[in-house]
């Protein structure tokens, strides 16, 4: 490999071949820097995967939770009482906590696990080995990147606990039901939502410091010959989802800012004329809606913040299992820069029925459906990248599928959300608990599980246990449509109510919903099989086959793919590879040529061999 | 113990499978087929081609149960072309999902390894990419086109009826006030500042106006069948949002900021009954009333902005009567709210309704003290 490697892109001077063995003018790592406090991108990576599996199990049991209530709204359950104590008293969950509980979930899967834990863990694993770096441009940024989004967790875990209960007027924190600190008005306005917005303070702070050095690690630090045309389609989505946090995510910052200060301060930012019991209180000249618009600033490319990553990892694994490169890759790369610049133009059409001027709506409309451009593009070319395949129907590949049939289903109800004269019946009702679940949560989770599945033996060097991930798989396949598929049907019934009860027209669906509570706590289990898996094959997965041993290390490459972080040993040792950098010659999609089954990006052009463009 | 019970089971449970796969793995090893993905690939093609079938078919079985049960057809005009533009909408994607859903499932199916040994390397082609491109981008601008047509008419301020009958909804925690203008078709002012605004009169009334004297509160929502109504929104505390699902109708109500929505109601509740009488669900018997669903429909309102513990409370009933006539009948039984005021307790609160009735004059004069709503808005 030496042969052809020219340059070592060193990240830190101690993280040279020499010190990674050990030679004695450094310290070794102790076990506290090993383990937890590590600047190594590879622990970070799993300490936000883990992070996020955790928050991925409080979100999904709080969803099981709050569709015990809605499935059986007349029933009570005295086990909850056990846990919840006065927030299930006589078994029975309290109206205010079911919408703590329905905000939580918003909360903590859109932010805490779909970004935190997706990005978090891929862009982390994956920028420095696919890049042929020895880690990030800022190992010690890094690592306070994680460890702000660690102190964010930590925040809004206690806010479960404080009197009051946590935030509970929904995961868009809209003033005025979140912008007075008045329990009468909403329980969760009081110390939880102080808890919420502090968190989401330093979960910012953490994305944000993620971000920059994604994007700087990944314009600097590529490796010889690694131009941005021969990058991954997976390092792509990174930096743009990168690139989008970092200009969005401030907006949200400086509305939770002035929340907080119109809270806490007595401005009136988000606040006019709000009379409480018959008394004008003394805010004055604010507006409700300017919130609504630094919300969704973010709010809008966060939902591609959270499905972008997916969707690099999705034409990774597609391609890698169907033995045939990604079909149409500059229209890929070219879509997602579509996505990311037109994701900047859509966000009031969550803002259809506020009573914003019609003509300007006019204009959100035009860019909401014309984002589905890129969206189709890219779906067709996974469709044609799987055509003609030799495809390996593994666990990882067989979500990456899942991930586009559930993209297709979830981005096409997106054509009539996003047509102002149809949102206006749709808006708020289960039509869009349907529409954003299926394209952004389930679709997300299922980009997600294949990364997790492709690349644990890049994590660990082992495989995860195939008939697990196979039950796994079909029970979350069927279950996440048994669940979000007929709540298309469920159109105009209002989302989070806690009973349909007191309306005639929204009563007829109590078989309904009692189908989609069991479906959803059926899927709840399984993931709990993926979890069980997961923490089983860290010590008891199948090894990967070894190839060929070098030295101390050994190399594999166990799903036979082109791309540089199968070239590092096995063993993933600190600064990723055992000697030099491993330099780049060719794009990442060489399958199935030239009579080989795959030609790794390292491997120089054979003579005559004309480089793919 | 039950607890007990129940978590040695789910242990037991999670247990058993990963003994099921550890060995499945094993006996694969021994075999020799640990990376060979021939035969999981040969039974997962039929899983997944097995799976977009019965996805279709459950999806067919899903629209025959649930069709009939969704929402009815709208009662407003308006609503007709939403509703339209929703079936255009959906005849489109029906097209794109049916044919990229089982695309997708079936190569996977018929290209899996154990069928196709060897991948065609097949990286690109211009000319396909631009065609799935251009003819999504023409689908897409047909959409536009036609939405905005029947957006700008919903909310084309200048084609508006001038007579429409106009009703004021102010919402706030947990219910909805509807404030009608009474005979005169005009609301009294409101005057928004703290002498004005008290717990009895929460929208800060103006009583000297004369124009406020044959308002009053209804507790339900009434619309004339084919006059034009403007419902002029509101709310006091929080954000809540009018929604009247048979009508299409949805606007938000923001404390501090007037919203509107002007639409017109096309059936009238008997006759929305009667088409539903036609339909075999609707006939089926409701266990709560005892009676066929058609015989207690009645058009809801509902609040869809989360506004705390009891938003899903808020509903008030919406009658859509035959004729003028009908309706001038219904205000006549109407008590204004202008008698109501003695129960207040009006020591302290001078501009609540004074006994004798004002006089223009006084009137402006008290305006002074405070702004209309309007003013103090626009800012």
């Amino acid at each position: 490999m030496s042969a052809h490697t020219t340059t070592t892109a060193d990240v830190h001077g101690h993280v040279d071949t020499d010190h990674i063995h050990g030679h004695d003018h450094h310290h070794e790592p102790t076990w506290m820097e090993t383990y937890i406090f590590s600047t190594d991108h590879k622990t970070i990576a799993k300490q936000f995967l883990i992070t996020g599996m955790f928050w991925g199990i409080v979100g999904g049991l709080l969803s099981v939770l709050f569709r015990l209530q809605l499935g059986w709204p007349n029933d009570t359950f005295p086990f909850l009482e056990t846990f919840l104590g006065k927030w299930a008293e006589g078994g029975k969950i309290s109206n205010e906590f079911y919408l703590a509980m329905v905000t939580m979930h918003g909360t903590i899967l859109v932010f805490f696990v779909l970004t935190g834990g997706l990005s978090g863990t891929f862009a982390n694993l994956l920028i420095p080995y696919q890049i042929g770096a020895r880690d990030m441009a800022s190992g010690f940024i890094n690592m306070l990147s994680y460890w702000f989004f660690f102190a964010a967790s930590i925040v809004l875990f206690t806010s479960f606990f404080v009197q009051t209960g946590p935030a509970s007027g929904g995961w868009t924190a809209y003033p005025p039901l979140n912008g007075m600190r008045d329990i009468a008005i909403n329980k969760g306005s009081g110390l939880g939502f102080d808890l919420w917005a502090l968190a989401m303070t330093f979960f910012i702070i953490s994305s944000l410091l993620g971000g920059l050095n994604y994007v700087a690690t990944i314009l600097n630090l590529r490796t010889k010959g690694m131009g941005m045309m021969k990058l991954p389609l997976t390092i792509w989505a990174f930096m743009f989802t990168a690139i989008l946090g970092i200009l969005s995510f401030p907006a949200l910052l400086a509305g939770v800012a002035l929340l907080e200060f119109d809270r806490l301060l007595g401005t009136s930012f988000y606040l006019n004329m709000i009379v409480v019991n018959g008394h004008l209180l003394d805010y004055r000249g604010g507006s409700p809606i300017l919130f609504q618009h630094l919300f969704w600033f973010l709010g809008h490319p966060e939902v591609y913040i959270i499905i972008l990553p997916a969707m690099g990892i999705v034409s990774e694994v597609l391609s890698v299992h169907s033995r045939k490169p990604i079909f149409g890759y500059r229209a890929m790369v070219v879509s997602i820069m579509a996505i990311v610049v037109i994701s900047f133009l859509v966000w009031a059409h969550h803002m259809f029925v506020t009573g914003l001027n019609p003509n300007l709506a006019a204009v959100f409309v035009l860019f909401t459906l014309l984002i589905a451009v890129p969206s189709a593009i890219k779906v067709f070319n996974w469709i044609g990248t799987i055509w003609k395949g030799s495809i390996r129907l593994t666990v990882p590949m067989l979500f990456a599928i899942g991930f586009v049939s559930m993209f297709i289903s979830g981005g096409l109800t997106g054509l009539m959300l996003g047509n102002s004269p149809i949102d206006i019946q749709l808006h708020d009702t289960y039509f869009v608990v349907a529409h954003f679940h299926i394209v952004m949560g389930v679709a997300a989770f299922f980009g997600m599980f294949a990364g997790v599945y492709h690349w644990f033996p890049r994590f660990y060097g082992r495989f995860m246990n195939d008939t697990l991930g196979y039950i796994h798989f079909y029970v979350t396949l069927i279950g996440g449509y048994a669940i979000f598929f007929p709540m298309h049907f469920m159109t105009g019934l209002p989302r989070r109510y806690y009973t349909f009860a007191n309306f005639e027209t929204f009563n007829n669906f109590n078989f309904l919903t009692q189908f989609i509570s069991v479906a959803a706590i059926v899927v709840f289990l399984a993931q709990l099989i993926f979890v069980v898996n997961f923490f089983y094959s860290i010590f008891k997965g199948r090894k990967v086959d070894v190839e060929r041993t070098e030295g101390e290390h050994t190399y594999g490459n166990p799903w036979e793919g082109t791309t540089l972080e199968w070239t590092a040993p096995i063993e993933r040792i600190h600064g990723n590879w055992a000697g030099e950098i491993p330099s780049v010659y060719r794009w990442p999609y060489d399958y199935s040529v030239n009579d080989k089954p795959y030609i790794s990006q390292n491997t120089p052009l054979a003579p005559g061999e004309v480089e793919h463009t | 113990m039950l607890a007990f019970v129940t978590f040695a089971l789910i242990v037991l449970f999670f247990t058993v499978l990963v003994l099921i796969g550890k060995t499945n793995e094993l006996s694969e090893d021994i075999a020799g087929k640990g990376m060979n993905y021939d035969a999981k690939s040969k039974w997962n093609g039929y899983m997944l081609l097995g799976f977009v079938i019965a996805f279709f078919i459950s999806i067919v079985y899903q629209v025959k149960l649930l069709a009939p049960i969704m929402i009815p057809k709208s009662a407003s005009y308006h609503g007709e072309k939403t509703d339209n533009l929703f079936y255009v909408t959906l005849f489109f994607m029906t097209i794109v999902f049916i044919l990229t859903q089982f695309a997708l499932f079936y190569f996977a199916y018929r290209y899996n390894q154990s069928k196709n040994k060897k991948a065609y390397f097949y990286s690109h082609n211009n000319k396909l990419e631009v065609i799935w491109t251009v003819i999504p981008a023409i689908v897409l601008a047909v959409l536009v086109v036609m939405g905005m047509r029947v957006w700008f008419q919903i909310f084309d301020v200048e084609s508006r009826d001038k007579n429409a009958l106009v009703v004021e909804v102010t919402a706030k925690q947990f219910q909805w006030m509807a404030r009608y203008p009474g005979a005169d078709g005009k609301f009294g002012h409101r005057i928004l500042d703290t002498a004005h605004i008290t717990p009895t009169n929460e929208l800060g009334i103006d009583w000297t106006d004369p124009n406020s004297h044959d308002d009053f509160w209804s507790d339900k929502l009434v619309f004339i069948k084919g006059k034009p109504v403007l419902v002029k929104l509101g709310a006091l505390d929080v954000i809540h949002s009018f929604y009247l699902p048979h009508f299409r109708v949805k606007m938000d109500c923001v404390p501090g900021i007037p919203t509107q929505f002007y639409f017109t109601p096309k059936y009238t509740t008997e006759e929305m009954r009667d088409y539903l009488k036609t339909l075999p669900w609707w006939n089926t018997i409701n266990p709560e009333t005892g009676e066929p669903r058609w015989k207690t429909f009645k058009y809801e309102l509902a609040c869809t902005e989360i506004c705390g513990r009891s938003h899903y409370g808020m509903q008030k009933e919406v009658v859509v009567v035959k004729d003028q006539a009908e309706y001038d009948e219904w205000m006549k039984k109407q008590s204004p709210i202008y008698v109501a005021p003695k129960a207040e307790g009006t020591a302290t609160d001078s501009t609540a309704a004074p006994a004798t009735a004002a006089t223009d004059s006084t009137s402006k004069e008290t305006a002074k003290t405070g702004k209309p709503v309007a003013e103090l808005v626009k800012k």
